[in-house]
């Protein structure tokens, strides 16, 4: 999708779903919506990021949200071995699909960290938020299947 | 396994133009093991057409079906309760179970979503390698168990061929072995090299597609 002109009104809506083994050890798991700057999120925990399938990243935005963030582990540090290499080719796979039909493979992202807190996730979809901002709100807003 | 593969989104979108409410059926057998028409398939491609209309303008109302096999018509019935409530079908199976839909359906327009491509096995993660051509007259037991039909590009009966390359790979495609060399290969590690310069009896081709669509009648099971 080409570059929209920003809207300092769009507050876009960011789904982050996220590896529980990113998380700090003294970090108490967070999900569902959470207040952010500039932004809304919505937080799902994954017992692996290898966990999420091509269709769900699609159907999250077919359903109106304007980024899906995924966080997983660092490459060599997954305790399914393979779970956030498997998430990246998942990934790209969706972003592949949603530059076909000009939704734009930058509304997801995967990020690879370790040790985080609830609100370095937050951080991490603010940084998508920023990049969806650039495109404008999800066409499909108000849609559900 | 029968081997397809999506059509090009483009394809499918333009052939949805002008329907509303769309059943979109998969089938969990062949297809779904070569990730083609599966329900995993079914659920990435819900999304990806709806998006891809909405984007030309376009509402439409998907709904998805996976159909344990779809080239059986006590499966395809199944979707009697749906098909009243679409104007148009769009499948994911292989020809042989979009023919039985479009069969049972016959007032709905049917879409094929994907090609069917081959008969093939899964050789690697992601990779689907043909190995049956269908042909009628299974020479496997004389090919050490390889077939020169599906998997020589140029079917030869007494390979190899002159174009072999130095690595082994067949001269049409670089990353296809050829399989005349595989066979040679197999015969001289059981001691029977000598079984491939026998005379053979022409193969039969009259039993292939070349004869006219297939038709096998068994009347015991009638």
């Amino acid at each position: 999708m080409a570059a929209a002109k920003p809207d300092s009104n769009f507050s876009p809506e960011i789904v982050a779903l996220y590896c529980r083994q990113c998380l700090d050890a003294e970090e108490r798991p967070q999900e569902g919506a959470r207040p952010a700057k500039g932004f809304n999120a919505r937080l799902v925990m994954l017992p692996c990021s290898g966990k999420v399938e091509a269709y769900q990243m699609l159907r999250i935005l077919e359903q109106g949200a304007d980024g899906v963030l995924l966080v997983g582990c660092p490459e060599n540090a997954c305790r399914f071995l393979v779970g956030s290499r498997r998430a990246e080719k998942r990934l790209t796979h969706a972003g592949q699909l949603l530059d076909l039909v000009n939704m734009g493979a930058g509304r997801l992202a995967l990020k690879r960290a370790a040790d985080l807190t609830t609100a370095d996730i937050l951080a991490l979809a603010g940084q998508l938020a920023e990049r969806v901002k650039t495109l404008g709100p999800n066409p499909m807003k108000g849609d559900s299947l | 396994m029968i081997v397809a593969e999506w059509k090009p989104i483009p394809e499918l979108l333009a052939s949805l133009k002008g329907h509303k409410n769309v059943l979109l059926v998969g089938c969990a057998t062949c297809v779904a093991e070569c990730a083609a028409g599966g329900e995993r398939e079914v659920l990435t491609l819900a999304p990806v057409l709806k998006m891809g209309l909405k984007d030309q303008g376009q509402e439409v109302n998907i709904i998805t079906r996976t159909l344990e096999r779809q080239c059986e018509p006590e499966f395809v019935e199944e979707l009697a309760e749906i098909a009243p409530q679409v104007d148009a079908i769009m499948s994911l199976a292989c020809g042989i179970g979009m023919q039985l839909v479009a069969e049972r359906f016959i007032d709905l327009p049917l879409y094929p979503g994907v090609n069917t491509t081959s008969l093939a096995i899964r050789e690697q993660p992601g990779l689907w390698t043909a190995r049956c051509a269908a042909c009628g007259d299974c020479m496997l037991g004389e090919t050490f168990g390889l077939c020169p039909v599906a998997r020589c590009a140029k079917s030869l009966m007494n390979g190899p061929c002159g174009g072999t390359r130095k690595d082994g790979k067949c001269e049409v495609d670089e990353n296809t072995e050829c399989i005349w060399r595989l066979i040679v290969e197999r015969a001289e590690a059981k001691g029977r090299l000598e079984d491939l310069v026998k005379v053979r009896p022409s193969k039969n081709w009259s039993n292939s597609g070349h004869g006219g669509p297939k038709r096998m009648l068994r009347e015991d099971l009638r």
